[in-house]
């Protein structure tokens, strides 16, 4: 049960979004322009960066969400999403994602863990600025939407199967003019 | 670069400041030689991402709320000082 009276049958963040529309707006854009992907990372490393943090935080909503919205880009790949949760020094991933993920996990547990040879190792597999600054932001934002989603215990469905037909609508249409419908089962 | 501030990790973020607000806050103070808070440059490197936290820090900060902006920058000053963030 949510800590406050939220919309009903809209699960996680997307009851709060209705819920506070002029917040929601600024979130969901900030989410479309890190997600989506750029010349630099793609959309499906970006999002394997979300859901790995979200997982950190242990938000079952936000790591399901976005897994599938990672596993939808990556070619439907469950497998690989799941291996990234468990132990992504030995997924089947980019030297260079592995070092933004390790970045991403210590600004998870504390900006200021963050150290020069942090920077110098993605740098050496090839991390641009650009990625290395969009990895610290993805990781801080997420960290704010899990918090923010589990701080209010939102509503958060068990059913994979919602996750994968969602995560299949958010990964071809983005953030920004998302249909807000009611989930039937739960 | 004023003697109290280091080099940022990324130089590319303390390098290229696109055209924004805190651009031209950051060129003030370089060329008053003052201190400044490198969350400037921050939001200056990737204003098509960070514009949207900007709003959204106006938003939940000073948009009318049942809270005080007073009281909503404690929450924000005590969170911060939980998180050992000096700024």
């Amino acid at each position: 049960m949510p800590h406050i009276k939220l919309p009903p049958g809209l699960p996680g963040i997307s009851g709060l979004m209705v819920y506070r529309p002029d917040t929601a707006k600024p979130m969901n854009e900030l989410a479309h322009a890190l997600l989506r992907g750029t010349e630099s990372l793609t959309a499906g490393e970006r999002e394997l960066i979300a859901t790995f943090v979200s997982s950190l935080n242990d938000c079952h909503y936000c790591q399901s969400i976005h897994g599938a919205v990672a596993a939808y880009h990556l070619g439907i790949d469950e497998d690989l999403v799941r291996a990234v949760k468990a132990n992504y020094q030995a997924a089947d991933i980019s030297a260079k994602l592995k070092s933004l993920l390790r970045i991403a996990e210590k600004v998870w547990h504390s900006g200021k863990e963050v150290d020069l040879s942090d920077i110098q190792n993605a740098r050496q597999q090839d991390a641009s600025d650009l990625e290395i600054h969009d990895a610290v932001l993805i990781a801080a934002a997420f960290s704010m939407f899990n918090r923010y989603v589990d701080g209010l215990a939102t509503w958060q469905p068990d059913n994979p199967d919602f996750y994968r037909s969602r995560g299949g609508v958010v990964a071809r249409d983005g953030y920004l003019n998302l249909k807000r419908d009611p989930v039937a089962f739960r | 670069m004023h003697p109290n501030m280091k080099p940022m990790f990324l130089a590319d973020v303390e390098k290229n400041p696109k055209r924004s607000a805190q651009a031209d806050v950051i060129r003030q103070m370089q060329n008053a030689n003052s201190e400044y808070p490198q969350i400037l440059h921050l939001f200056a490197y990737h204003p098509h991402a960070t514009q949207h936290l900007t709003r959204f820090t106006r938003q939940v900060m000073r948009e009318q709320s049942v809270l005080s902006e007073g009281f909503r920058e404690l929450i924000a000053a005590y969170t911060s000082a939980r998180n050992h963030c000096l700024f």
